[in-house]
């Protein structure tokens, strides 16, 4: 049997098209508002996190205190890759070295690694725009650059770049293949095979640095302490790059505080809109209490009002919501202008529930002012003054 | 407001014999001198700013089971007032009313409002159906706050529209199109819904022409025949021949 407060909440709300229309238009629309705005937000977020932590090593391991290098670093690179969570580990060799090609001269960084052990925990790969990744393996006399160096360098695929530094061995190698990071690295880091790089700084086979990983970036503190434990110096992303936590961190608290008031917009609008049925109903609710009808059925049947309106509301703005960030998401923007193809949307179940079950609340919450209200009427005042 | 045409006499007898078993009880009701309705020297002070308003001072009255009472008043005698506590929405500033004998001064709101379900029917001058239902639904309302299955009080609405002698095609109507009578025998039906023992009317033909106003009271006359206690508040002294008993109130005062 159908409750019969919900039969007289849906005449209610049937009686009155405009007002319901309206109404629930105000919650579907700040509803859509925050859809759009989560789903950009969590775009931006994982659009941050795909440019930043992505490619970041997660976890990095430099040599003891006092030491330059890692001696015997396949000894702590196998124990560092039983550790659980870990995903990947990329041993390497960084140092500063001069280049010329023609008349240009530049000085950047110079980074010997393995090739597809860097792949594994830095994406390195992905961001090659021109040439091989993989020439990089096969002959030790290549280097790959970022495409800024190549621009400042004048350099392209094939060119023979000089490197040397004091106390280095001069070399000439060949560019393989050229990077696009979207960053500063672009400019100064420069890769080639770890073999050739301890060539070049005429040292046996060691290491300064290991790079680390995750399945769980969430998790860098923790295992760097483990690292540490093992008597090495070993710093999370996080640690390393703290100005990137505490951008997503601003965007959070920022994106929360402009989303609760929109909430709190639409909230208002629900009890006004009550407020305004209850008076008009003031004579029905007396008629209703003079033929038996009990103050909690009163009560019932305009928090039914608000919460339906309240869920349809809410399920309207989510259509409309993510549609409209799903198009929006689509729309290409002008090429190399913000570095990016699109403005990035991600539209994710647990953030529809989220909204929905909020709004659904916070409507039930916004009708018991104007509930109680009706449930307070004195039947005798509701039907002889109206 | 637009004329009913009269019913014919089989439907009448047909209603008669309809209400025959409550009929019978209200035979045995008439015989006792058990008061359902009692006054006992009610006061109900209104203040208004720093003056006291005394809408009833100390007004005493029994009602016997199966009579038919006119509470005769002008506006502002506190005719109103003293309906509304029969009715039991407004308790006394002091005195004691009971209806059906249970004391409305030791009962809470939800009491107040099991006793107003289950003894009284109202029906009023502006007859106050619910527009956005219709006929039908109208009259099932007090039902379904009385917890009938759907079933039943679709089939017992209608019976009542019927024994209000309100045709059946208006039975889905809602009351924007319905005559004034009409509407007040769906109001008639409504308040009849769960069998109650008193019928309070507040101006039943205020609103209607004097052919359907007669109409009115004389389907109130049948039905108290067949055993309600009927009370009807008014101003109108020709509603007075309907009756048995008139009660005149006067300043807040019996004065008959």
């Amino acid at each position: 049997m159908m409750r019969y407060e919900l039969f007289i909440a849906l005449r209610h709300i049937r009686a009155r098209k405009r007002q319901t229309i309206l109404s629930v238009a105000a919650i579907g629309i700040a509803v859509m508002i925050l859809m759009v705005s989560q789903a950009f937000m969590a775009g931006f977020t994982q659009e941050l996190y795909s440019k930043t932590v992505y490619n970041l090593p997660h976890v990095i391991v430099s040599p003891q205190d006092g030491d330059d290098y890692i001696h015997l670093y396949k000894n702590i690179v196998d124990k560092i890759n039983n550790i659980d969570g870990v995903i990947a580990s990329s041993p390497y060799l960084v140092g500063e070295a001069s280049f010329k090609f023609k008349d240009n001269t530049k000085n950047a960084a110079l980074k010997g690694v393995m090739p597809s052990r860097e792949n594994a925990v830095a994406h390195t790969k992905d961001d090659i725009i021109k040439g091989n990744y993989d020439e990089l393996t096969y002959s030790d006399k290549s280097i790959i650059v970022g495409d800024k160096f190549a621009e400042d360098m004048e350099l392209d695929i094939g060119d023979n770049v000089e490197v040397s530094f004091p106390n280095a061995n001069p070399v000439s190698l060949k560019v393989v293949a050229i990077y696009d990071t979207g960053t500063a690295l672009d400019e100064s880091l420069t890769y080639i095979s770890l073999h050739k790089a301890q060539d070049f700084y005429d040292t046996t086979d060691v290491i300064n640095g290991i790079s680390l990983r995750l399945a769980d970036f969430n998790r860098d503190r923790e295992i760097a302490q483990m690292i540490e434990d093992y008597g090495y110096n070993a710093a999370g992303w996080t640690d390393n790059n703290p100005e990137i936590l505490r951008t997503i961190a601003i965007e959070t608290v920022s994106n929360n505080v402009t989303l609760g008031f929109i909430l709190l917009i639409a909230s208002f609008g629900v009890v006004s809109t009550l407020n305004m049925v209850v008076m008009s109903k003031v004579k029905e609710i007396g008629i209703l209490l003079a033929m038996g009808a009990s103050k909690s059925s009163i009560r019932f049947i305009f928090l039914i009002e608000s919460g339906l309106l309240g869920l349809a509301g809410a399920v309207l703005g989510t259509a409309a919501g993510v549609t409209l960030a799903l198009s929006i998401g689509t729309y290409p923007l002008p090429e190399g202008v913000y570095g990016l193809d699109s403005i990035p949307v991600v539209v994710r179940a647990g953030d529809v529930l989220t909204i929905i079950t909020i709004v659904f609340l916070l409507n039930l919450f916004a009708g018991l002012y104007p509930a109680q209200k009706a449930a307070s009427l004195d039947p005798v005042e509701a039907i002889s003054t109206h | 407001m637009q004329q009913e045409k009269s019913s014919p006499d089989t439907a009448r007898k047909k209603r008669i014999a309809l209400s025959a078993n409550s009929g019978k009880k209200a035979q045995k009701a008439n015989h006792s001198t058990h008061p359902i309705v009692q006054l006992q020297n009610v006061k109900r002070i209104y203040t208004l700013g720093e003056n006291k308003i005394y809408a009833l001072n100390g007004v005493s009255f029994a009602i016997k089971k199966g009579d038919f009472v006119t509470i005769m008043g002008s506006s502002g005698s506190g005719k109103s007032t003293l309906l509304n506590m029969i009715g039991c929405l407004d308790l006394p500033s002091s005195g004691k009313v009971k209806v059906n004998n249970v004391d409305l001064s030791k009962l809470d709101d939800d009491g107040l409002t099991a006793i107003r379900r289950n003894n009284i029917g109202f029906i009023f001058q502006q007859f106050n159906l619910i527009p956005t239902l219709t006929a039908l639904e109208n009259v099932e309302i007090p039902m379904i706050f009385n917890g009938e299955s759907p079933a039943r009080r679709r089939k017992k609405a209608l019976a009542m529209l019927k024994n209000a002698d309100l045709p059946l095609e208006y039975a889905n109507h809602k009351p924007n199109e319905m005559s004034g009578g009409q509407q007040q025998r769906v109001a008639i039906a409504r308040a009849l819904a769960n069998n109650p023992p008193i019928l309070l009317a507040d101006e039943p033909t205020g609103n209607l022409d004097t052919k359907t106003g007669h109409n009115i009271m004389e389907l109130l006359k049948e039905l108290n025949a067949a055993g309600t206690t009927v009370i009807v508040v008014t101003h109108d002294p020709k509603l007075e021949e309907y009756a048995h008993t008139t009660i005149r109130i006067q300043d807040g005062e019996i004065i008959e």
